[in-house]
């Protein structure tokens, strides 16, 4: 064993460990942006300017949009391509399928064993997403003598069709299944497990998935309710 | 034929001289030495890799012999030591209890009924410590105290808590220890090991062991081995009965290969019969599953007193009971030995008063326990053992009586070796169960373990190089193309040949089974001279009619597990007439060997020193002729013979 | 015994000659199944009659048949060792199912673990991972007294608990992705809990996970279906202790 004495990078990063320890890192980051987003996108309930003034304020910084944007690019692209390399070593490490295969109901959940479908639609969804509002419809206005996007008024048109509403939703539903087992896989993909904190850790999962899932559905739901009563 | 030539002898343990107390010391200073740069010249085939097998092939590696292990399991990892339950001794005295290596030695001796040489069984004691040390130091996790130290417990009736334990697994953490032993060597290609490949003949050349023919189970190739000795590390025969604690694949082929070349096969009927069993279910029966005896501390055991009584266990008031233990062995009551407790059991079985649905079991009941010590309390003491015996039998043992009964558990007897480990045959040595020396008639409780790798780790390296430097075998090179080796492998594919092609209509479980019958019947727990001489008869014949009438299945291309249990069969048919041949001359009961013939008038074994303070040491003599029987006197200069006395 | 709660089986069992042929399931039905036996008890039943008919018996590892040697293994209906919990398919017994049951019976799948014929594989992948570090360094002769290093008994409980491993495969098959993971990380938890097995605990994790991805074991996708399967109970936890080694030792490894 002393022998092989292999060196750092190759041991280190081409190995099964590793490559789950990258998903974590990204996921959780990934996680985080998420959190902040919603928090961001929660000011359109409390008003239509405060919203706009919010985006305005984040793409004025120009430096600082670009960094962030670069790193979550990277973050997403590191997280889906490693995903993809998974699930193909994953499917070729059992090339004749079972007969029958039963799931025991002690061990794998439905968020579980859908992760490369979820994470498919929230892919789906982000490329979506982006075309139907960073890039979406140009509206301006004008709040305190500052001219900026009114991308208010573009996320309500969007919600304001039941499908884009729907759509939506669904995404966010994915997507919530999504981290609920991601959210506490991450942890124990870094070793984080004890039997005090564990079942925490899990519990934490669930809430966090629970209010990000809920958190934008609900954005979703107001801003279809806003679109019929208008 | 060659009958009327041979002469019974006498054989020579080859015992050094000396207090016993320092024989093995000053025999390890005696011995001669392999230059370390010799070392790797000399090439030992082990077949086995139980505790024996595995303790044996690490060490001789990392000593520099060029090592080659065989199993016939997928992995190292499955041999039967896994199964040991209980633990193993040693004369730590850590808990301060009075043990010492004299005592362990003194209580082996006794237990085994004075039928064991006594050096043999001091330096077992010696070692035992070593072991407990080498283990810890591999990572078996044994039990320990809040302190950090190690646990000890009191097993098998012992007066002093000698025995060391990995929760109820204590086979599988040792077994598991030697093994990534062998795979430490493994990894630095020095041991080479051979999984799935069993050895199905013993080669001699010039009147020493120079290798064996292996046949590789996955793809039926017969493969020469050479080098220049052959450990046999493989277990006991029990299946010799065909229901046992033993695994499905343990089988006596390699020792009996062994034997039909010359080795001297000794006590063959000294069989431990083990009292808490659970009972045979019906015909599909494949094997039987021991439940550890401590439940004995606890359980009553009893039967109606009327014969024949259905009523379910509940509804048979306690004057209705017999509590035969109790009733027949006051003083020692429910914990008497387990040979005796095993053939109480029988006795109550034979007298029609056998309980569940088979009427071939006793009750072993822990309501009173219940009712004194509270549920939890028993539910923690036997929590485990109570699982394992309702997944099996689908009763609760908390609320009805266990049905238990006595099974065959482990083989004292075996391939008979001298000081040395070494058989009959130079260059052939002989490890753990497999051969005979340490037990007697009859093995306490969690010393198998001990022995097993008391022999590899600590015995076999040191003598093995001594027969290197005394008999040197190197200097006759012998590669796998002497013609010894071509015959051995002509008479190998031959007997293979001969199986398949009998093409009868009785499937080998048929026999094995009508096999196991005889030899629970006649040899079984107490045996009567009729009774041999019947099992003898019945033996010879069931053999004739295997060789006629057998149906092997398949071809001797790939995997064919019909034709390796065919081969193993044939031989358990011959060994199963030895064993019974050797309680038939042994005219006295002693440890696992009871004769009706033979007992005090209180229904105990009676020993007979006079003419039988000896281990019978039996020699082939051709297929039809009878073996001879060849004696070692034993002697017990140390340890004074005494009656052994339950009451 | 009586015959009357005796049990007729339909059984699907992978047939396979050899490594290369291409396998498939065979229908069989058997009559008379008590459901005192074991579930092998019943496969020796199906075999009796089969050699009767002058058919190749089916073929399936097994020894002790008292759940510790780890040989047996099976998929049963889909399950690894089949639906009862922490327990071997030597210890299943059939009062598990009922009267007219369909009982589909497979092989480990893995790519690690071929199938040698019917329902026995090739489990030597298992040996090449321990052989890469799945041992303490400590030659027969080095040790000394074995109270002379004290270990906590709650580590020495942890390391128990993950020694109980059998070897048997029963992680691999149930993973969905074919993973190693929960029976390297039980010999690389049970050594990294003892001191004896710490000294080497950095390099043995590297070693074994690296032999373990070069063998073709899938990735762990934390689902705990190993877990869920496995006879002896080993918790995934054991995973997590890895994970971090690993990482620990990825990053502070004496190597060059």
């Amino acid at each position: 064993m002393s022998s092989s004495t292999q060196s750092f990078s190759r041991s280190y990063f081409l190995s099964s460990v590793v490559k789950k320890q990258i998903m974590a890192v990204t996921g959780l980051l990934l996680c985080g942006f998420l959190l902040g987003h919603l928090a961001g996108n929660l000011l359109i309930i409390i008003s239509p300017d405060a919203f706009n003034q919010y985006g305005h304020a984040l793409v004025s910084n120009k430096p600082l949009l670009y960094t962030a944007e670069a790193g979550l690019i990277v973050l997403f692209l590191v997280h889906l391509c490693m995903a993809a390399k998974l699930t193909v070593e994953n499917n070729t490490a059992r090339p004749q399928k079972y007969y029958i295969k039963q799931k025991t109901g002690r061990g794998a959940t439905f968020a579980s064993s859908t992760m490369p479908y979820t994470g498919l639609i929230i892919l789906i969804f982000l490329i979506t997403h982006l075309n139907s509002f960073k890039y979406g419809t140009i509206y301006m206005t004008t709040i305190d003598g500052v001219e900026m996007r009114d991308l208010y008024r573009t996320v309500m048109e969007f919600f304001a069709q039941p499908l884009g509403a729907a759509w939506y939703a669904f995404a966010m539903i994915a997507m919530a299944i999504h981290v609920s087992h991601g959210f506490w896989s991450a942890f124990q993909s870094f070793g984080f497990s004890h039997s005090k904190y564990t079942p925490l850790l899990r519990k934490a999962g669930i809430a966090y998935a629970i209010l990000v899932g809920a958190g934008f559905t609900a954005l979703a739901l107001y801003g279809y309710i806003q679109g019929v009563q208008a | 034929m060659s009958s009327e030539t041979k002469q019974p002898k006498k054989l020579d343990g080859k015992v050094p001289e000396g207090d016993i107390r320092t024989k093995w010391e000053n025999y390890k200073f005696d011995m001669k030495l392999v230059n370390p740069s010799n070392k790797r010249k000399f090439k030992v085939i082990v077949v086995g890799t139980g505790l024996a097998g595995a303790s044996a092939s690490a060490t001789l590696s990392e000593l520099g012999y060029e090592v080659e292990a065989f199993c016939i399991s997928d992995s190292p990892r499955r041999a039967h030591s896994i199964a040991a339950q209980g633990g193993i001794n040693a004369a730590k005295n850590y808990p301060n209890d009075g043990d010492s290596v004299w005592r362990l030695f003194y209580d082996t001796v006794k237990g085994g009924d004075f039928r064991a040489r006594e050096a043999n069984v001091y330096r077992l004691a010696q070692v035992s410590n070593n072991i407990i040390d080498q283990c810890a130091a591999q990572g078996v996790p044994f039990a320990r105290e809040y302190g950090g130290t190690l646990s000890n417990r009191s097993f098998g009736g012992a007066q002093v808590s000698r025995t060391f334990y990995a929760r109820g697994q204590t086979g599988q953490q040792l077994l598991l220890g030697a093994y990534s032993a062998l795979m430490k060597e493994s990894s630095k290609g020095k041991v080479k090991i051979h999984t799935r490949s069993e050895m199905v003949e013993l080669v001699m050349v010039n009147g020493k062991a120079r290798g064996i023919i292996t046949r590789n189970i996955v793809t039926g190739e017969f493969t020469k081995h050479s080098a220049d000795a052959v450990l046999l590390c493989t277990g006991g025969y029990g299946n010799v009965f065909f229901l046992s604690t033993n695994a499905m694949n343990s089988n006596g082929s390699a020792a009996w290969k062994a034997y039909k070349k010359g080795a001297y096969f000794a006590n063959p009927c000294y069989t431990q019969i083990h009292p808490t069993c659970i009972p045979v279910h019906g015909e599909s029966q494949s094997k039987l599953t021991l439940m550890s005896e401590s439940l004995r501390n606890d359980g009553r055991v009893w039967v109606p007193k009327k014969e024949g009584d259905k009523r379910p266990p509940h509804e048979i008031p306690d004057e209705e009971r017999d509590y035969y233990l109790e009733r027949v062995y006051p003083s020692f009551g429910n914990l008497a030995p387990r040979d005796v407790s095993s053939r109480q059991a029988k006795y109550r079985v034979d007298e029609g008063k056998g309980v569940g649905k088979t009427g071939v079991a006793v009750y072993l009941d822990f309501r009173d326990a219940i009712k004194r010590d509270g549920l939890e309390a028993i539910k923690d003491r036997y929590g485990n053992l109570f699982d394992m015996y309702q997944r099996i039998t689908d009763e609760n043992p908390y609320e009805v009586p266990m049905r238990i009964y006595p099974a065959v558990h482990y083989t004292m007897g075996g391939l008979w070796v001298d000081y040395n480990l070494m058989t009959g045959i130079p260059g052939c040595f002989a490890l753990g169960e497999a051969n005979f020396s340490d037990h007697g008639a009859n093995r306490l409780g969690a010393s198998a373990l001990m022995q097993g790798l008391a022999d590899g780790y600590f015995v076999i390296p040191y003598t093995l190089g001594n027969y290197f430097v005394t008999a040197k075998p190197n200097e006759e090179k012998v590669t796998t193309d002497h013609p010894e080796f071509e015959k051995a492998l002509a008479d190998a594919k031959g007997r293979f040949s001969k199986l398949l092609g009998i093409g009868g209509k009785r499937s080998v479980d048929s026999f094995h089974k009508a096999l196991g019958q005889i030899m629970w019947e006649y040899v079984g727990m107490s045996r009567t001279e009729a009774g041999l001489k019947t099992a003898i008869k019945e033996i010879q014949a069931l053999r004739k009619e295997f060789w006629k009438d057998v149906r092997v299945t398949g071809s001797d291309a790939g995997i064919n597990v019909e034709l390796e249990k065919a081969n193993r069969v044939a031989d358990f048919i011959e060994l199963g007439e030895l064993m019974a041949r050797d309680a038939l001359t042994r005219q006295e009961s002693c440890g696992g060997h009871f004769r009706d013939e033979m007992q005090t008038p209180d229904g105990e074994a009676l020993r007979d020193d006079e003419k039988f303070c000896h281990a019978a040491a039996w020699e082939w003599n051709g297929d039809d002729a009878e073996p001879i029987r060849n004696i070692e006197e034993l002697s017990f200069e140390n340890v004074h013979l005494a009656t052994r006395s339950y009451k | 015994m009586s015959d009357t709660n005796t049990m007729t089986l339909n059984l699907k069992i992978w047939r396979q000659a050899s490594t290369k042929d291409k396998g498939q399931i065979v229908d069989y039905v058997l009559e008379g199944v008590s459901p005192d036996m074991s579930f092998l008890e019943m496969i020796d039943m199906l075999n009796e009659q089969l050699v009767a008919k002058n058919d190749d018996p089916i073929a399936f590892d097994h020894d002790c048949r008292e759940g510790i040697c780890g040989m047996c293994s099976l998929m049963i209906n889909g399950q690894a060792h089949g639906p009862e919990k922490a327990t071997t398919t030597c210890q299943l017994h059939m009062r598990s199912f009922k009267d007219g049951d369909t009982i589909a019976i497979e092989p480990w799948r893995a790519r690690a673990f071929p199938v040698l014929k019917d329902l026995m594989v090739d489990r030597s992948a298992f040996d090449k991972i321990i052989e890469a570090g799945g041992f303490v360094n400590v030659n027969t002769g080095n040790a000394q007294d074995a109270n002379s290093i004290l270990i906590p008994k709650e580590n020495a409980d942890l390391a128990m608990d993950a020694a109980a491993c059998i070897g048997c495969g029963a992680c691999v098959a149930s993973c969905k992705n074919a993973s190693a993971m929960l029976f390297v990380s039980a010999k690389i938890s049970q050594l990294a809990l003892l001191p004896q097995g710490e000294v080497e605990a950095d390099q043995r994790a590297l070693s074994m996970v690296e032999k373990m991805d070069e063998l073709g074991f899938g990735n762990c996708t934390n689902e705990a279906e190993c877990e869920a399967s496995c006879p002896k109970d080993i918790s995934i936890s054991n995973i997590a202790r890895m994970n971090r080694g690993f990482l620990k030792a990825a990053v502070s490894a004496k190597t060059k």
